[in-house]
């Protein structure tokens, strides 16, 4: 791809980006303070993009941004290169996590039940406009319990394997940086679990949503069941480097949805599958979408299926969030020289239509 | 080391606390501290913490994403204090490393001990009232 270096915009691009500003009115602590504050699942979203749990920096990309996400998850993105990585947490096993919203919709009756934690599923989708005159201002408060709820639950998938409903599977003994990491390698196909789940994790959520959502409709390989929808706060465990002491240095909101479909296993013996993903933030769209995706991938692989939103080269490349973005805003930039090469070429076979580059084609540009 | 806490316990505790009590718990601690020895800081930076999380699925374990954290790391003689916080206060990581020396080293143990009783109460507090008001969600499912 060709490019010309436009000169003579210097000014102009200086005060196009003040005039952005100017617009948005004025970046302050206090803007990305109330964005902090108030905005916590646009903050998620963000983070869980961007890959990279930063609240503060997170409500400052939004603000400096104008609220354009895309914007805001290269700037959290370019951030965090100029970071060093310091550590690696000990693995999060989905058993210890304190857990504030747990539901399935493949059974109703689960160990530890289920409890449906913050959310909107159920209102009604109605303007609060009274708000707006001053009339619906309202803090809602919600009624605690007697008792606590029980702060963990287990996988869903462990009672499922001891009923006999999943295969048994071997717990990978891989740690820190021994596990395959997108950041640090390329990405291959077919591609390793891990890099798979990786790729979901940070990809955008309305690509996720997009193709997720093709196979869920009519190019899917299994109708999927939300086996099980958790929200959460992941403890940050490290170790002290010179005792060697386990502590938490804080807990960051974690989603993860696992997607059930009961078309596996053989005619003899049928099983459940699974299909899975998980994201920094609470983000549930983006994980159940994930997840399916995840199934039907699993899926497609063992049957030769090479549906666009079945292949793990197309989803994992295509939902890459700064890469589809800044692909697709980088058509703004000037392309003269390749158009008007491609003018050229119209205008050579306009003007000889028997054939170009034969002497005396050469049709001035 | 003290048997009230551990030090799992008191790190985790330290890092959960209002950032603003512990660097003026540290800043207290401080002066007796520095009568210990020469105290080195080794680190105070931020960085990243990568987080890795297990697939229910097939039980691979991923990278989630990365935390932003404030690091500190103190040396004085043959005790290593530290600290990490999420998000990029480096004082407060500095101080909860300055803290974890002390107590390695029985320093202003009953007064950093006083703080902790009340932030570990505190912090038991507030995730007990979120849990009851989970519990308030719990669906009691009737089966036909």
């Amino acid at each position: 791809m060709a490019y010309v270096a436009a000169r003579g915009g210097e000014n102009a691009i200086i005060e196009s980006e003040q005039l952005f500003h100017d617009l948005n009115g004025p970046l302050t602590a206090e803007k990305v303070r109330v964005i902090m504050e108030t905005v916590p699942y646009l903050l998620d979203r963000v983070m869980g993009e961007a890959s990279l749990y930063a609240p503060e920096l997170a409500a400052l990309a939004i603000a400096q941004s104008g609220g354009e996400l895309y914007e805001a998850a290269l700037l959290l993105r370019a951030y965090r290169t100029t970071q060093p990585r310091l550590e690696y947490a000990a693995v999060t096993e989905q058993g210890e996590m304190l857990t504030v919203r747990r539901i399935s919709a493949a059974f109703k009756d689960i160990p530890g039940g289920q409890v449906l934690g913050p959310t909107l599923d159920y209102s009604h989708r109605v303007l609060n406009l009274g708000v707006l005159t001053g009339e619906g201002a309202v803090r809602h408060e919600a009624t605690p319990a007697p008792e606590a709820a029980q702060p963990t639950y287990p996988a869903l998938a462990d009672w499922q394997r001891k009923v006999g409903l999943l295969p048994e599977v071997t717990p990978d003994t891989r740690t820190g940086h021994s596990v395959p990491d997108l950041t640090r390698e390329p990405l291959l196909f077919p591609p390793a679990r891990a890099h798979e789940l990786q790729g979901l994790a940070r990809a955008d959520t309305g690509g996720l949503l997009t193709l997720g959502y093709s196979i869920m409709r009519g190019y899917g390989l299994i109708h999927p069941t939300v086996n099980e929808v958790r929200l959460g706060y992941a403890e940050v465990n490290l170790t002290h480097p010179a005792t060697g002491v386990a502590f938490s240095a804080g807990r960051v909101r974690v989603s993860q949805a696992e997607i059930v479909t009961e078309f596996a296993g053989d005619s003899k013996t049928p099983e459940l599958a699974l299909g899975f993903c998980a994201t920094l933030g609470w983000n549930e769209v983006k994980v159940i979408a994930g997840g399916t995706l995840d199934m039907n991938m699993q899926k497609a692989a063992d049957h030769g299926e090479k549906h666009p939103a079945h292949t793990p080269e197309f989803v994992l490349y295509h939902t890459e969030t700064v890469e589809a973005s800044g692909f697709c805003i980088h058509f703004k930039l000037p392309h003269y020289v390749t158009f008007q090469s491609a003018l050229d070429a119209m205008r050579q076979v306009r003007g000889n239509p028997q054939g170009v580059n034969l002497p005396g084609s050469e049709v001035p540009a | 080391m003290s048997s009230e806490f551990s030090q799992s316990e008191w790190l985790s505790t330290l890092t959960a606390a209002p950032a603003t009590e512990v660097k003026t718990l540290a800043n207290t601690v401080l002066p007796q501290l520095a009568a210990q020895g020469e105290l080195d800081v080794v680190h105070n930076r931020t960085g990243l913490v990568m987080l890795p999380y297990r697939d229910t699925v097939q039980g691979t374990t991923f990278h989630l994403g990365e935390a932003l954290v404030a690091q500190g790391q103190v040396q004085q003689g043959d005790f290593t204090g530290y600290g990490v916080v999420l998000g990029r206060d480096l004082e407060q990581a500095l101080a909860v490393a300055l803290l974890d020396l002390a107590l390695q080293q029985d320093v202003a143990k009953e007064r950093i001990f006083a703080f902790m009783r009340d932030a570990q109460a505190e912090q038991r507090q507030v995730t007990d009232l979120l849990l009851r008001k989970v519990e308030s969600t719990r669906v009691q499912m009737e089966t036909f």
